[in-house]
């Protein structure tokens, strides 16, 4: 049984990971009559709702034109907040948007749904399998090696996520460094369907995203967040790794960071949201920022094509964060440049640079590249603190008066002067935060 | 030599919660496993397979859930799997179940080939009870070995078991068809090989039994034929620790600070003097 003689040992493109751009390169390929293996490392399942988020459809709906019908969606995105912290003091923006155009979703079950789709359309789906080595031979990819198994393709689509081993042993990538991960911890706290419509005031498939800034990390670069399920809420902060450890070797920080988040959960101003729900599930995981920087310096090489979150193709504005619809517009690029490959004489590296080509005139690279200012921007302490206190300020003159009640302008100059920032400064700082967002 | 090789579908965790309202188990966020001490079984079954040929056929009696797990020790090597799986057979016991494996293992027998050897794990994580190796065997009539460590074939009918106990290693000649039960400990599993999981999905090697093909009697199999009754279920309450470390100078100091503290604990000082009393102290 150790030599299987009739089993397949060659495919035409063996895709490594099973997440949204793997599935989605798997779909595509399968459904064009390509012979694919798609090999997952875990159990492909749905078991665990702690991985989730917003994520954006309409890239997906390029793949999947029945997604808004089958896909496993949580609610759909039609209030968009944004929240300042200073102790108890809260400013807050909400946006009610018209259009349907983001969802939050579990992410293995929204994984687990276009894996089945890749599987439904021929592609070969094997779980709980991890690849050793993506083999190369004369300076191209050949096939890939689990264990003492060697499976041989014209291409392979390298979809592993974010921890990039194989890349990193193919010595394409480097290993991951500080500067650019950041830390998610997570609560899903769960409170029923109705206690989510009514406090948020949303209908029965629409739901909140809400970004919190400020006091809420103790002034570390990162934020927090909190969107809504069906029946539960997420919420959580993201600290960037490289200042948490600035902040914590000197001195200015010596909390564990699930006591942060603890502190999030009963802020006075949140805390009615989660009345008396429980907390279903926690953890936490790492995360990409600044993802230009996380790009290989190639989207293809010969016999290989990376996508998704592996080709650094993460987004990050600020205010928005988005992975998963670019993961399957990469799937799909991948899968188209393949296809041409076919059509065009063979898989040689010329024709499978069309992917690499594609991959930069695309709308994601351009907006990775638009957006790298506001990265800057929200990795900066002093920006990060300064704008949110002036602001603060204001509104604490306006509004807190006992007896009198300042105007907007006098607000204004009195809070810039407490916080020793020239006018000037502030409108030619503003323009350039206005300019980077 | 063809080996059968017991699998159990359980919660993937030992901490499972138990709901205080109903008694029953919080299964929400857990997802299953195969039965940990099922993996020294099969690995076993496995290793007889690699030394003298034949054929590993896994076998579960189970919701169809299960397959996830079957589908794991095809990755593994077993040639095939066989799920029965009837809405007769839910609610059993350890005596319903093993009634339902032993008419399995007869069925294998006698319609795909000759069964050598059955293996069973130590117990399941989820009841711990060990019962299912020992019943399986009263039911068959075949002899039945437990904490195997390792299997040798002697002759064409004779295996050669050893078991390690806490004192003793002991090995014994059993006579062939047989049911063994690995220790815990015994094998370390192989991982699952991607050339495995590749046949899983091109050959399909399993196959799934209903009552129908079983033909059993309903009144032996389930809820209804299992005479085990749950009482009661009592959660033992958790029992606040005090927390304390103490780093005494040498042996006469600890003694003595336990003591002193002990003593100066209302219950602890009570429970002290009656175990010492028992225990024909002064």
């Amino acid at each position: 049984m150790n030599n299987l003689p009739d089993l397949p040992t060659k495919f035409d493109v063996i895709v490594i990971g099973a997440g949204p751009s793997g599935s989605a390169a798997a779909y595509l390929l399968a459904k064009k009559g390509f012979k694919v293996l798609l090999i997952e490392r875990g159990r492909g399942l749905g078991d665990k709702n702690l991985y989730g988020g917003r994520v954006y459809a309409p890239p997906i709906r390029e793949v999947w034109p029945e997604l808004d019908k089958e896909a496993p969606i949580q609610r759909w995105v039609t209030k968009e907040r944004i929240s300042m912290v200073q102790g108890e003091k809260v400013i807050t923006f909400e946006y009610k948007a018209e259009k349907k155009i983001s969802f939050v979703s579990y992410l293995t079950q929204l994984s687990q749904w276009m894996s089945k789709k890749a599987e439904d359309a021929g592609a070969l789906f094997v779980t709980e399998v991890t690849i050793d080595e993506i083999v190369m031979k004369d300076g191209k990819a050949v096939g890939v090696r689990s264990g003492p198994d060697f499976i041989e393709a014209d291409v392979v689509i390298d979809a592993e996520g974010v921890n990039r081993l194989l890349l990193e042993r193919l010595g394409i990538v480097e290993r991951l460094k500080p500067d650019n991960i950041a830390l998610g911890v997570k609560e899903v706290l769960k409170t029923g369907a109705s206690n989510i419509e009514s406090s948020f005031n949303v209908g029965p498939n629409e739901g909140v995203a809400w970004v919190i800034m400020g006091d809420v990390t103790k002034g570390i670069p990162g934020g927090g967040f909190i969107y809504t399920n069906k029946d539960s809420i997420s919420m959580g902060l993201v600290l960037h790794l490289k200042h948490s450890m600035n902040f914590i070797e000197n001195g200015k920080f010596d909390e564990h960071v699930s006591k942060l988040v603890e502190e999030f959960r009963f802020h006075p101003y949140f805390r009615p949201y989660w009345k008396d729900a429980i907390i279903s599930e926690y953890g936490a995981h790492l995360t990409i920022e600044g993802a230009t920087h996380f790009m290989p310096s190639k989207f293809a090489y010969p016999g290989l094509l990376i996508v998704g979150d592996a080709a650094g193709l993460l987004l990050s504005t600020g205010y928005t964060f988005r992975g998963v619809d670019y993961a399957v517009y990469s799937g799909k690029l991948a899968a188209e440049a393949v296809e041409y490959a076919r059509n065009n004489g063979g898989f040689t590296y010329e024709n499978l640079e069309t992917y690499d080509k594609n991959i930069r005139r695309s709308f994601m690279y351009n907006e990775l590249f638009k957006h790298r200012g506001a990265e800057l921007l929200m990795n900066n302490p002093v920006m990060m603190a300064k704008y949110p206190s002036i602001l603060m300020r204001v509104m604490e003159k306006m509004f807190e008066g006992e007896y009198t009640q300042e105007t907007i302008y006098n607000a204004l100059m009195q809070a810039l002067k407490e916080e020793k920032v020239g006018p000037f400064d502030l409108i030619s700082q503003a323009f350039g935060m206005v300019k980077s967002l | 030599m063809r080996i059968v090789v017991g699998m159990k579908w359980v919660p993937g965790t030992t901490s499972v919660r138990i709901d205080p309202k109903t008694g029953t188990l919080i299964r929400e966020g857990v997802p299953s496993i195969v039965n940990p001490h099922d993996m020294p079984a099969v690995e076993l079954a496995l290793q007889l397979k690699d030394t003298y040929g034949g054929e590993v056929i896994a076998l579960t009696m189970s919701p169809p859930p299960a397959i996830r797990g079957l589908e794991y020790l095809i990755g593994m090597g077993v040639d095939r799997a066989i799920l029965v799986s009837d809405r007769v057979y839910a609610g059993a016991d350890t005596l319903a179940t093993s009634y339902v494996l032993a008419k399995a293992i007869e069925k294998i027998d006698k319609e795909i080939g000759k069964v050598d050897l059955a293996i069973f794990g130590q117990e399941t994580i989820d009841s711990s009870t060990a019962h299912i190796g020992a019943q399986t065997a009263s039911w068959l009539d075949w002899p039945y070995i437990y904490y195997a460590h390792s299997v040798k074939l002697i002759d064409n009918n004779k295996v050669l078991v050893e078991r390690v106990l806490e004192n003793a290693i002991e090995d014994w000649e059993v006579e062939l068809p047989a049911i063994i039960s690995t220790h815990m400990k015994a094998l370390k599993p192989r991982p699952v090989r991607l050339i495995n999981k590749i046949r899983y999905k091109v050959e399909k090697p399993l196959i799934t039994w209903t009552n129908n093909d079983m033909k059993l009697d309903p009144r032996c199999t389930g809820l209804k034929g299992s005479p085990t009754i749950v009482a009661k279920t009592v959660d033992v309450p958790e029992v606040p620790r005090k927390k304390v470390v103490y780093k005494p100078k040498d042996g006469e100091d600890a003694a003595k600070w336990l003591i002193k503290t002990l003593m100066e604990d209302e219950k602890a000082s009570k429970a002290l003097i009656k175990a010492l009393k028992e225990g024909g102290a002064k």
